[in-house]
């Protein structure tokens, strides 16, 4: 019973992990902008989805969609403006400008939100139902759901849609896509919009089951990296997947290898997957 | 005339403060802090109890060491809550800013490595906010802490569960892998064995753990009856309202090492702070008497009004690191560090925070009040004998 909670602990937990995930490795795929300003983000959607359910009195969940709109805003913003100015130049420009990014963002929320605890405390914060033994907490539920419909909404934007065609063209071959009519500039600004508002829904649901701090941002970049390699870029679903892989990893290795073990569990199976398929990670969108 | 009056009175005008000023000297205490980064929350409550009592001191009057008047100046950086900056600041303060004296940072990770600096260049550094046996294990001359030990944290809980009815038998031990919770759990190791309880679940987790999913269904299914869970603030709060969704309901009670007194705890979790155990080695009471505050219930009054939020205890012990070496300076009559570290030694006054003796270690040695949320209040419930019913078995989630 214990490893069936265990497990079920794991793959609920895993899926918000992989939501983390999921904008960060649209933008890495299609920009190829390694974004480690990602958990900042993560944290400022969770910080707008806590000020719109204390301040204004609306449901998290329904609260999402608005924070995803304003991230969206942001880092259209962002990339419009700031990243689009050296996203030729070298990777390690890239780097240093969204780490930089993050400095800022992190010490900005610190300033206009100070460094207290919010915690997004719906009255069905705790609620949970029990299965055969093992207890579901329904918020988790809602998040790994969440986090599903969000991918599944990503997946049919990449295939079906024209913007989505023009993402994909844009990330296969750039010269190619450029004569077919793609302005680069906008469609990088769209689509950096997107891996933000995806984490803006991330760290709504994150404050939800933990807490948002400005510096809970640093650790979740982490977290989206490692499951970014090893779900691929190709397809939001193995993304999700790279994330409940994690997730459970962690939940197992917390009780049968010791709970310090977690981090070194995540990045150990990075290493691992790095040595053993180079080829399949980092391979375009 | 008239212009050359005006001037000469103009030019005396200006000249008093000054030379009421060449009277006073200052001697200065300076402090890394973590203003910013993850201990920030935690941090401004050294600064803030730093700098109120630096104030207090000064309007009324400064210290007088040696015959002289002076004031207390204070220097503050921000380590950002990186350990390798704060030494380095620490350094920084001694041989860059030449500061007299050094006030402790947060933590006992911090003070365990920033003490270093103070032992190196012999400056007696007084820490407000550093628990664990290790630091002061080590020999060193230097450093004072007003944070009681910390593998007695859970000493007072412990005592008060022998007497509870019904009395718990089965306990299960979370606490973080720091120096301050290895020292607690090394403390709940020994006493749990010396009042037969039993450690169903012993665990450590990683510093700064976001995700008690897995600890707490293993602890669900030990089903003890008192939690014990040792942490920051952070943990405390992600670890209670996982409790709840994950459904972990210990059969009586649970209990914190950090976390409960603190206004913030309270605000974060709602009502799902009620019936939570914690500690704290200090209350707001107006028997607790001051030299320059009045009384500790004053003190907390002026605190709240000048900052805008509660003080707990790592202010009040923050204050009373000022008053150490308020005390002790005047004491030895001069700035000389190593008579000011003699006289900090000898330490023995009533401050608002607690009566201020170091031992042979230099650590003080103070007991910790249990306290339970109730009703959105903390509640001293136990010292050595009960003050306030506690709320006991707690009910579990489903029935609150």
């Amino acid at each position: 019973m214990l490893f069936a909670q265990i497990m079920v602990n794991g793959l609920l937990l895993g899926g918000l992990y992989g939501l983390m995930a999921l904008g960060m490795a649209l933008v890495w795929g299609v920009l190829n902008i390694v974004n480690l300003a990602h958990g900042a983000v993560v944290m400022l959607g969770g910080y707008c989805v806590y000020f719109l359910f204390t301040g204004a009195g609306i449901d998290p969940f329904a609260a999402l969609p608005i924070a995803m709109v304003v991230m969206f805003a942001l880092g259209y913003l962002l990339q419009r403006y700031v990243l689009n100015l050296i996203i030729r130049s070298a990777q390690l420009n890239t780097l240093l400008i969204t780490f930089g990014l993050d400095v800022v963002l992190t010490y900005l929320a610190q300033l206009a939100f100070s460094a207290d605890f919010r915690a997004i405390n719906p009255s069905y914060a705790g609620a949970n139902l029990t299965w055969m033994g093992v207890t579901i907490p329904l918020v988790r539920l809602g998040a790994f759901v969440t986090a599903l419909i969000l991918a599944g909404l990503l997946w049919a934007l990449l295939q079906r849609t024209r913007l989505g065609r023009a993402i994909r063209a844009t990330a296969q071959n750039l010269v190619a896509a450029r004569l077919y009519g793609v302005n680069p500039a906008q469609l990088y600004a769209v689509t950096f919009g997107l891996g933000a508002a995806l984490a803006g829904a991330a760290g709504g649901l994150y404050g939800m089951v933990s807490q948002v701090t400005p510096y809970v941002g640093a650790a979740l970049t982490a977290k989206s990296f490692v499951i970014t390699i090893m779900g691929g870029l190709e397809n939001p679903f193995g993304i999700l997947l790279g994330g409940v892989f994690i997730g459970i990893a962690e939940a197992l290795a917390a009780i049968y290898i010791g709970p310090t073990f977690t981090d070194a569990i995540s990045f150990g199976l990075l290493l691992l997957i790095l040595v053993a398929r180079p080829a399949r990670s980092l391979r375009g969108a | 005339m008239g212009r050359l009056l005006a001037a000469t009175l103009a030019a005396l005008v200006m000249s008093l403060p000054v030379m009421g000023h060449a009277q006073t000297k200052t001697v200065t205490l300076g402090a890394a802090l973590q203003i910013t980064g993850p201990d920030g929350n935690l941090g401004r409550y050294f600064r803030d109890g730093y700098q109120i009592a630096v104030d207090r001191i000064n309007e009324q009057g400064g210290l007088t060491i040696g015959g002289q008047n002076y004031r207390i100046a204070l220097k503050i950086l921000d380590s950002q809550t990186d350990l390798n900056l704060s030494v380095q600041q620490y350094g920084q303060l001694v041989t860059r800013d030449k500061v007299d004296f050094l006030l402790g940072p947060y933590n006992s990770n911090f003070t365990l490595n920033d003490s270093v600096i103070a032992e190196k260049y012999k400056v007696p550094m007084v820490s407000g906010g550093a628990a664990a046996a290790q630091i002061y294990s080590r020999g060193y001359k230097y450093i004072f802490g007003t944070s009681p030990p910390a593998d007695n944290y859970f000493g007072s809980t412990l005592e008060m569960m022998t007497k509870l009815d019904p009395q718990p038998k089965k306990i299960a031990l979370l606490v973080a892998d720091d120096a301050f919770d290895v020292s607690v759990r090394a403390g709940v190791r020994a006493l749990s064995a010396k009042d037969g309880f039993e450690l169903v679940v012993d665990q450590v987790f990683k510093e700064h753990n976001a995700d008690f999913g897995s600890l707490l269904s293993l602890t669900k299914s030990k089903s003890p009856d008192v939690i014990l869970m040792g942490g920051h603030e952070t943990e405390s709060l992600n670890f209670i309202r996982q409790a709840k969704s994950l459904d972990v309901n210990p059969h009586h009670m649970m209990a914190l090492t950090v976390g409960v007194p603190s206004a913030d705890f309270r605000s974060a979790l709602g009502k799902d702070a009620e019936y939570a155990f914690g500690m704290t080695p200090w209350m707001a009471s107006p028997v607790i008497r001051d030299r320059w505050f009045g009384d500790a219930q004053k003190f907390a009054e002026l605190f709240h009004r000048k900052l805008g939020y509660e003080a707990d205890y790592h202010v009040a012990s923050a204050v009373a690191d000022v008053e150490t070496f308020a005390y002790a300076l005047e004491a030895a009559g001069s700035l000389d560090r190593d008579a000011v570290r003699d006289a900090i030694a000898k330490s023995d006054f009533e401050s608002l925070y607690a009566t201020i003796r170091y031992g042979e270690t230099g650590q003080i040695d103070i007991p910790q009040i249990v306290i339970q949320v109730q009703d959105g209040k903390v509640v001293p419930v136990y010292t050595d004998h009960f003050l306030n019913k506690p709320r006991y078995p707690v009910p579990t989630w489903a029935k609150r």
